[in-house]
C-alpha cells in the first residue's frame, strides 16, 4: 500500500463537511426540479462534494506516498488538546457570566495557546492567539491598548524579535492605524479604554 | 470605432480626475511595494485592503484595487531580476534568466526589458479589454439563465482544471466554495440555511473573512515557518539603456509574450502565473535565443514579464463583460463591486459606464506611472527589501484585525476571520488549493440564481442546457477540458508546465 495521508485526510475533510452538510439540510425543503426549495442546490452541491471526497480518499489509498510533515508527539498531543481548552474556555467564560461574543473569543484564545505548547506549532497558535487578543479588547479597552496586545502575543511567534524591535513597532502601528481608520476613515471604535473615558 | 473613442474619451475624463488619479496612483505604488516583498501578494493586500475601499466611490475603489494587482507585475520582477528571489508566484521563472543577466553586470537592461515589456503588453492588453468589452457584453445580453449557469460552470471547470496539483481535489475545493456560499438566507424563501441560529450568519459567511483568513493570515504563518533567507544585493544595477542588439531580441518576445499573456488571462484560472510560465516555455522553445537559456538569454525576460502583465489586465475581461471572475484576484473584485452595490454582468458596461471606460483609461494611466515608479526609483524598492519579514507580519495581522472588524462594527468577523485563517493553514498543508474555492464561493449563490431560473423557465426539464446551443457549447468545452486532463498523459505535462 502507497497511502497518500495528505489526500485521506484532505478527502476526509470534504466527506465530513458533506454529510455534516446533507444531515443539516433535512431541515430545508427541496422541492421539486421545476420549483426548487431552499434545500435542492445545498442538496445537489453536498452530494457532488461527497463524491468528490470519497474519491480523493479511494485514490489516496494508492497513489502515495505523500506524508504530512514529521510530527513530533508533542505536536500530535497539541490538536487535541487545543481543542479541548477551546470547549473549557468557552464554557468557563460562559459561567463566569461573559456574554456575545466573549465566550467564543476566549475559547479561541485558550485553544491556540495550547497549541502552541508545541513548538512546531507556535507559529500557527501565537498569531492566531494575537487575533483574539485582540478581538476580546477591542470594544472594552480600546483600539490602542488592543494593538499593544495584539502585537505582543503574535511578536512571540517569532523568535528574533527583540524588545526594542517590538516596542518601535508598536508605536508605529498606533500612529498609522490612528491615522487611517480613526482621522481618516472615521470608523465607530472606542479609541481608549472606555472605563478611563466615561 | 468612433464610439470607442468616445467613451475611452470619457473614460480618460473619469481616470483623470485628481481623486481617481491620486488612488490609481497609490495603488500602483502599492502594488509595486508587495511585488517587491516577498510573502505578501496581491490576494492579501487586495483583502486587506477591501474594508478600507467601502467608504469611496466604487469607481476609484476599483481603480485602486486594479492598480494593486497590476503592480504587483512591475515590482515582482524587481526581486526576481536582483537578488533570484520571486516576489510574486508571477515572476518565478523571471528569475531563472533575470538574475543571470544581472550577474554578468546587465541587471540594468533586464529591468528596462521588464518594465518596457510590460509597459508595452499593458497598453495592448488595455486596447483589447476597451475593444472586446461592449463587443462581449452584446453576447452575453442574449444569454439565458441556463446559458449563465453552464458558462459558470465552465468556468469553475477551467479554473479547477489550471489550478495546481490534482484535478479532482481542485474541484472538491470548488464545490466545497459554492457549498459555503450557500450559507445564509435563502433569496426566495426567506429561510435560514446553515446559520446554527446565528444572525451574523444571515447574510452569508463574510467574503472578506474567508479571503483574508485563507491567503492573508494563514500565508502569514506559511512564512514564519519558512526561514528567512535575503541575499543582499550583490550586483549593481548598471546602466538601464537596452544594446541595439539587446533591443532586437527582446522585441518579438514581448510581441509573443503579449499575445500569449493576452489569452491566458481571460481563461478562468489562468491570471498572471500561468502566463508567465506558458511565456517562459514558448520562448525557451521558439526564440533565437534559446541557446543561450541559462545564461542570461533577454528573451526569458521579455517574454514573461510582458506576458504577466497583459494577463493580468486582460482578465479583468470576463469579469467587465460577464460577471464570472477568472482568478482569485477577480474573485475579491467581484466582492468588493457586490458590497458597493454593483451587481457584476453584462449590464454594467450601460450601467456603469464611469466604472467600466473609467477603469480601462485608469489602467493605461497606470501603467505609465508604474514606469516611472519602477525604473528611476529602483534604489527605493530595493532599499524595502531591508524590511524583514518579523516587522511586517504583526503589521498585516493588525491591518486584517481592525479592517474586518470595521466591516459590520462587529467582534463575530474577527474570530471568523481567525478560523478561516486555520482553516486555511490546514488546506494548505494538504495541499487543498485556496483559490478554486473562493471563485467557488463568489460564484455560488449566482448559479443558484441561474439554475432555479432556468429550471423553472423549462418547467423541470434537465434537456435545457443540452438544447439551447450556447449552453451545449459551453458544457462540451467545459466536459473536453475535464476529460483531457483526467488523462494521465496530458496531466503529467501540465504537472510539468506548472511546476515551480
Amino acid at each position: 500500500m502507497k497511502l497518500n495521508t495528505k489526500d485521506l485526510i484532505g478527502g476526509g475533510l470534504l466527506v465530513l463537511v458533506a454529510v455534516v452538510g446533507l444531515w443539516l439540510n433535512q431541515d430545508h425543503t427541496l422541492g421539486t426540479a421545476r420549483r426548487m426549495g431552499p434545500g435542492y442546490m445545498p442538496m445537489l452541491s453536498f452530494w457532488i462534494l461527497l463524491g468528490l471526497g470519497a474519491i480523493v480518499v479511494l485514490s489516496g489509498l494508492f497513489n502515495g506516498p505523500d506524508p504530512l510533515d514529521k510530527w513530533t508527539p508533542l505536536e500530535i498531543y497539541a490538536v487535541p488538546l487545543g481543542v479541548v481548552a477551546f470547549f473549557i474556555g468557552y464554557y468557563l467564560a460562559g459561567m463566569v457570566g461573559f456574554t456575545g461574543w466573549y465566550p467564543l473569543g476566549f475559547g479561541a484564545l485558550a485553544g491556540c495557546l495550547a497549541f502552541s505548547v508545541a513548538p512546531g506549532w507556535r507559529p500557527l497558535g501565537l498569531v492566531h492567539a494575537g487575533m483574539a487578543v485582540f478581538g476580546l479588547m477591542l470594544e472594552q479597552f480600546g483600539l490602542m491598548v488592543s494593538i499593544v496586545g495584539c502585537v505582543i502575543v503574535a511578536s512571540l511567534a517569532d523568535p528574533t524579535h527583540r524588545v526594542k524591535g517590538v516596542l518601535g513597532m508598536i508605536v508605529f502601528l498606533c500612529v498609522l492605524c490612528w491615522f487611517v481608520f480613526i482621522r481618516e476613515l472615521d470608523i465607530r471604535v472606542p479609541l481608549w479604554p472606555v472605563f478611563l473615558t466615561q | 470605432m468612433e464610439l470607442l473613442l468616445t467613451n475611452l474619451a470619457h473614460g480618460f475624463s473619469v481616470a483623470l480626475s485628481f481623486e481617481n488619479l491620486l488612488f490609481a496612483l497609490l495603488g500602483c505604488v502599492i502594488g509595486t511595494a508587495i511585488g517587491v516583498l516577498p510573502g505578501i501578494g496581491p490576494v492579501a493586500t487586495i483583502s486587506l485592503l477591501l474594508p478600507i475601499t467601502f467608504g469611496q466611490p466604487a469607481t476609484t475603489a476599483i481603480i485602486m484595487l486594479a492598480g494593486i494587482y497590476y503592480g504587483a507585475q512591475y515590482g515582482g520582477s524587481t526581486t526576481a531580476i536582483l537578488l533570484n528571489l520571486p516576489g510574486e508566484v508571477s515572476s518565478v521563472v523571471t528569475t531563472l534568466e533575470g538574475y543571470k543577466m544581472a550577474r554578468n553586470g546587465r541587471a540594468g537592461a533586464a529591468l528596462a526589458t521588464a518594465a518596457l515589456g510590460s509597459f508595452f503588453a499593458g497598453t495592448v492588453s488595455t486596447i483589447l479589454v476597451a475593444a472586446s468589452g461592449p463587443l462581449l457584453t452584446q453576447v452575453a445580453l442574449s444569454f439565458g439563465p441556463a446559458d449563465y449557469f453552464s458558462l459558470m460552470l465552465l468556468g469553475l471547470i477551467i479554473s479547477a482544471v489550471l489550478a495546481q496539483g490534482s484535478v479532482v481535489k481542485a474541484v472538491g475545493m470548488v464545490v466545497l466554495g459554492v457549498s459555503l456560499g450557500l450559507v445564509g438566507t435563502d433569496v426566495q424563501t426567506g429561510q435560514q440555511r446553515f446559520t446554527f441560529g446565528i444572525p451574523e450568519l444571515s447574510d452569508g459567511i463574510g467574503f472578506v473573512s474567508i479571503a483574508m483568513g485563507m491567503f492573508g493570515i494563514a500565508e502569514i504563518i506559511l512564512n514564519l515557518e519558512r526561514p528567512e533567507s535575503r541575499s543582499i544585493l550583490s550586483s549593481k544595477v548598471g546602466s538601464l539603456f537596452l544594446t541595439r542588439e539587446e533591443l532586437k531580441r527582446a522585441t518579438p518576445s514581448v510581441l509573443r509574450g503579449t499575445a500569449l499573456g493576452s489569452v491566458l488571462g481571460i481563461l478562468p484560472g489562468g491570471g498572471a502565473s500561468l502566463a508567465a510560465f506558458g511565456a517562459y516555455m514558448m520562448e525557451r522553445r521558439i526564440s533565437k535565443g534559446r541557446h543561450e537559456f541559462g545564461s542570461g538569454a533577454i528573451e526569458g525576460v521579455a517574454g514573461p514579464e510582458a506576458a504577466n502583465n497583459a494577463a493580468a489586465q486582460t482578465s479583468f475581461i470576463p469579469l467587465l463583460t460577464l460577471g464570472i471572475p477568472a482568478n482569485a484576484v477577480m474573485a475579491l473584485m467581484v466582492g468588493a463591486l457586490i458590497i458597493q452595490g454593483i451587481q457584476p454582468g453584462p449590464r454594467m458596461v450601460e450601467a456603469q459606464p464611469d466604472l467600466f471606460w473609467g477603469l480601462i483609461a485608469s489602467m493605461w494611466v497606470g501603467n505609465l506611472m508604474l514606469l516611472v515608479i519602477n525604473l528611476p526609483m529602483i534604489g527605493v524598492w530595493v532599499k524595502l527589501l531591508q524590511v524583514p519579514y518579523r516587522y511586517l507580519y504583526p503589521s498585516i495581522l493588525i491591518f486584517c484585525s481592525i479592517g474586518v472588524y470595521s466591516l459590520n462594527n462587529n467582534v463575530f468577523d474577527v474570530y471568523q476571520t481567525l478560523f478561516f485563517g486555520l482553516f486555511g493553514y490546514l488546506c494548505s498543508k494538504l495541499r487543498l488549493e485556496a483559490a478554486p474555492m473562493l471563485i467557488g464561493f463568489v460564484l455560488g449563490p449566482m448559479m443558484e440564481e441561474h439554475l432555479r431560473r432556468a429550471m423553472l423557465l423549462s418547467r423541470g426539464d434537465v434537456m435545457v442546457f443540452v438544447e439551447r446551443p450556447i449552453s451545449a457549447t459551453l458544457l462540451a468545452i467545459g466536459a473536453i477540458a475535464l476529460i483531457t486532463m483526467l488523462l494521465p498523459n496530458i496531466r503529467k505535462k501540465k504537472e510539468e508546465a506548472l511546476a515551480e
